[in-house]
């Protein structure tokens, strides 16, 4: 096994490091300090873990059984954010003590995430706690664990930013194909693990689980903060680099770990339910992606395509609350409802041949609500205005409910599994097919017209014909989502499909990254588990939505997951750090 | 995929290698040896309100030749160029390529086989060079709707060939090494060079250039000469917009001087350059001042600036 490394070597004898820009005075004269200064922030990390971090009894509930933040129940046991400080803490010493590349980038990574688990921690004792007593000394006790903590997290990203950020490095190692196939194979598994644990973890959120939200943050923030560091040691690049030349096998492992969820501990009805939604919204998000991140139309009515389908779904499943009353098998269902979608999109589309930007955004606003107002006053008696259409059948195939539960030998699977099979395949068929396009004449053909309409035009590309194209393909594939949709969810109201339903989906797409198939799935995911994880922030959602937005647009205006090209648009503000596509960058994200 | 320093090199000004040139041409196909006018046009005039950007203009070019079109600031040499490619309508006159009407639509126009580059370039910038050259080859790829989506046999044989295409033309270019660039990040000549390349992707017979060395230093100018010489050798025809006199003169085989949308005179660069009303025209100087600076190849307007 050799190893080369092709960024800048870092030299042998660390060259002092000299900061320009802000605060560089205050940098330059810590720098000497670096290793010192990010060991004691890691020693405070660890310590702010262990010691107390609350003495208060949580007025949610009574002590022992909802007081999970004091130190007393369990004097030694470390779990939950103790655990992830421990770990992020141990990891920070040791690899500030090492000599590998990129370490303070490495260690900023470790940094950002200790702070973050430390400060959400510490709010929600502020919060609920009873105010900044709860996390001071208090009861003539000293419970100032998540200060400290805090002090440690920031303690090390000052240092780490002091001694130098180095080059992220790229590593070319190559194993025989045995072990890099086992490789992947551990990688995607432990990925598997972690959704299931980051979509499980606090347990099923509302008013009898008050913790639910800050433990799913906390984990976040904790996971955020590890795979900073992985990808600023170039092992993320690396493992983005081996499952490119694996394709094939990626993408299937990729979808048996999927398939594989329903036997993890997220192996219950309740969360079955959720990623089904999940995936509902995941393949209307890749449908708009082809839409705004390829074609770069700005479509603010996007749900109603959703709506559509579900509709046109409710319509034919035989329902008793529909007037066509007629019932055809599911798949037929599926194909119907994402035609009629479809042809909606070419209708909605058809202005773009002569509006552009804004004012095709405020055409697309119009159709959306358009359509709910419509829907709302049950148009042709269609949609059962505020009735909703309820009680849609099940979907059934060879006599098996789709919402039964069902039992592979010894395992028995909870109801929802196969909607939730059906749900993965159904988004694996839409990834294909935003894939495969991307990378085609067509593909191309729209992002030349979203970089420059007239230069398309004189390439010979007829933008007319092939805007409205990027319009009903995204609609079809809503379509194909609705009628998923309605069988799954067993009424359609046009409640669903609002403006703000839009807005989320649009936010999803540019917050995931614009153009990319995981990006598209990873800001679905984050903006639907939200909602669910964080019901007893109900009040506060769109706040805390609104305001992560901004801050993404901000810091990452690229999205989490960008396209290169869109990522070297936006490349400008801070080339250093615009990371490369991670490990969730799909293998069908690799140009052929 | 670590950002790449293009600015820093310097950029190749070889003419382009004969069997690159050979094997192109090859593949292009265009020249029929046709000696009737491949682009005419017939008493084109165009109207913008109450103003006459261009009145009467005739015009023909034949195979394998490169036409000169110069004139002040303002003459309606674009305009012209945008009659010649679907952008505008003219308001009367005829437009003909190969002796049918041109299409009024600047796709189509492209597909009928006359491709331009822009006066002030205009790549797909966060494309990289081979998908800009990709996306000139739209108009000759075929790839069914289905086959895209499944990246079936067809699909992936016109991908094939279009890459290989696109190799070839980044080579002729001489943009072989950025062929993985994007197209933002090229030095500023090799933009230009690229938007060459991407025109020529279409299997153009006619190629429109708008002042393809405006901002270039001599070296690179002469660069420019070499390769519109050695497009003209792949059997496409060119026409040239350019402010550069020198450049005009040393390259066109006919030059056409466009004064107030009429044009003015027509010849071959020893006849134009020895015309007084050119001369007139261009500075409304006497003459014999400045004809001098034309002989001596100074760019006789001075400020040559955006809009022509």
């Amino acid at each position: 096994m050799t190893a080369t490394r092709t960024a800048p070597a870092e030299p042998v004898a660390p060259a002092p490091v000299r900061h320009t820009g802000r605060n560089a005075g205050m940098l330059n004269a810590l720098a000497p300090f670096a290793k010192i200064g990010m060991v004691v922030g890691g020693v405070l990390s660890v310590l702010g873990a262990y010691l107390a971090w609350s003495t208060f009894v949580l007025n949610k509930g009574a002590f022992p059984e909802r007081s999970t933040l004091t130190m007393f129940v369990e004097p030694l046991g470390v779990s939950g954010y103790r655990l992830h400080l421990t770990v992020l803490g141990i990891a920070v010493i040791v690899v500030a003590l090492l000599r590998i590349p990129a370490r303070h980038r490495i260690v900023r990574g470790l940094g950002l995430g200790i702070t973050f688990v430390a400060l959400l921690n510490g709010l929600w004792i502020i919060v609920e706690g009873g105010g900044f007593g709860a996390i001071t000394a208090s009861d003539g006790t000293v419970a100032f664990g998540a200060v400290v903590a805090l002090v440690g997290g920031l303690v090390t990203v000052l240092f780490a930013q002091a001694g130098g950020l180095e080059p992220r490095p790229e590593w070319t190692w190559r194993l025989p194909w045995w072990a890099e196939w086992i490789l992947l194979l551990v990688i995607f598994a432990i990925v598997l693990l972690l959704v299931a644990e980051v979509l499980t973890s606090g347990g099923q959120g509302g008013v009898v689980n008050p913790y639910a939200g800050v433990v799913f943050l906390s984990l976040l923030a904790a996971l955020a903060g590890a795979f900073a560091a992985l990808n600023a040691s170039g092992l993320l690049g690396w493992v983005a680099v081996v499952s490119e030349r694996h394709r094939v096998f990626s993408v299937v492992v990729l979808l048996v770990c999927a398939l594989a969820l329903p036997f993890t501990n997220a192996g219950t009805e309740y969360w079955m339910t959720v990623a089904s939604n999940i995936g509902v919204y995941a393949a209307t998000a890749i449908g708009l992606n082809i839409v705004v991140g390829l074609a770069g139309l700005l479509d603010l009515g996007y749900v109603a395509f959703l709506g559509i389908g579900a509709f046109v779904a409710a319509n034919l499943s035989g329902a008793a609350a529909s007037v066509i009353g007629i019932h055809l098998p599911f798949l037929l269902v599926m194909v119907i409802s994402s035609v009629v979608a479809g042809m909606f999109g070419a209708i909605v589309g058809s202005p773009t041949l002569r509006v552009r930007g804004d004012y095709l955004a405020i055409v697309t606003l119009a159709f959306g609500e358009i359509f709910v107002r419509s829907a709302q006053n049950n148009i042709g008696s269609l949609t059962g205005g505020a009735n909703a259409i309820p009680n849609i059948p099940q979907v059934a195939i060879g006599g098996l409910a789709f919402n039964e539960s069902i039992t592979i030998g010894a395992v028995r699977l909870p109801s929802g599994v196969l909607y939730y099979i059906a749900i993965v395949l159904l988004v694996s068929v839409v990834m294909l097919v935003f894939g495969n396009l991307k990378y085609s004449r067509l593909g191309r053909a729209w992002i030349a017209i979203r970089e420059d309409e007239d230069a398309a035009a004189a390439m010979g590309i007829r933008t007319g014909p092939i805007k409205i194209l990027a319009f009903l393909i995204g609609a079809m594939l809503a379509g194909l989502a609705g009628a998923f949709f309605a069988h799954k969810t067993g009424v359609v109201a046009y409640d669903s499909f609002r403006f703000l339903e839009s807005v989320t989906l649009l936010s999803a797409v540019i917050l995931g990254g614009m153009g990319t198939i995981p990006g598209a799935v990873l800001g679905a995911s984050i903006l639907f588990v939200l909602p669910e994880k964080l019901r007893e922030f109900s009040d506060y959602r769109l706040l805390i939505f609104g305001l992560a937005l901004v801050l993404i647009m901000r810091f990452r205006p690229q999205g989490i997951i960008p396209d290169r090209h869109r990522k070297a648009e936006l490349a400008d503000t801070d080339p250093e750090d615009v990371a490369r596509e991670g490990p969730g960058a799909l293998p069908t994200e690799v140009e052929p | 995929m670590t950002e790449p320093q293009a600015t820093s090199e310097q950029p190749e000004l070889e003419a382009p290698p004969e069997e690159v040139i050979a094997e192109l041409a090859q593949d292009m196909h265009i020249a029929t040896g046709t000696r009737e006018p491949i682009l005419e046009t017939v008493g084109v005039s165009m109207v913008f309100g109450g103003l006459r950007a261009l009145s009467d203009v005739r015009f023909s070019l034949h195979e394998r030749e490169i036409i000169g079109l110069i004139g002040p600031n303002g003459a309606g040499k674009t305009t012209f160029f945008n009659c010649l490619t679907g952008l505008y309508t003219p308001t009367s006159g005829v437009v003909e390529l190969r002796g049918r009407p041109m299409p009024q639509d600047p796709a189509r126009v492209t597909a009928a086989g006359v491709a331009r580059t822009f006066q002030n370039i205009r790549l797909f910038p966060s494309m990289t060079a081979t998908e800009n050259v990709l996306v000139g080859r739209h108009v000759r790829m075929k790839q069914s709707a289905f086959s895209s989506l499944v990246h079936g046999p067809q699909f992936r044989r016109s991908e094939r060939e279009a890459r290989e295409r696109s190799e070839k033309l980044l080579e002729f270019v001489g943009l072989t090494r950025f062929s993985d660039e994007l197209a933002r990040n090229l030095p500023y000549g090799d933009q230009r060079r690229l938007e060459i390349a991407r025109a020529l992707a279409t299997d153009p017979s006619v190629l429109l250039l708008d002042e393809p060395t405006a901002g270039m230093n001599a070296q690179e100018t002469e660069a420019t000469r070499q390769l519109i010489f050695a497009i003209r050798d792949l059997g496409v025809s060119v026409v040239v917009i350019e402010h550069d006199t020198k450049f005009i003169f040393t390259l066109c085989d006919r030059v056409l001087v466009l004064v107030q949308g009429e044009l003015l005179v027509e010849g071959t660069p020893d006849e134009v350059r020895g015309d007084p009303r050119v001369v007139e025209a261009y500075l409304g100087a006497p003459p014999d001042e400045v004809e001098a600076q034309i002989h001596t190849g100074a760019d006789p307007a001075v400020g040559a600036g955006e809009e022509s």
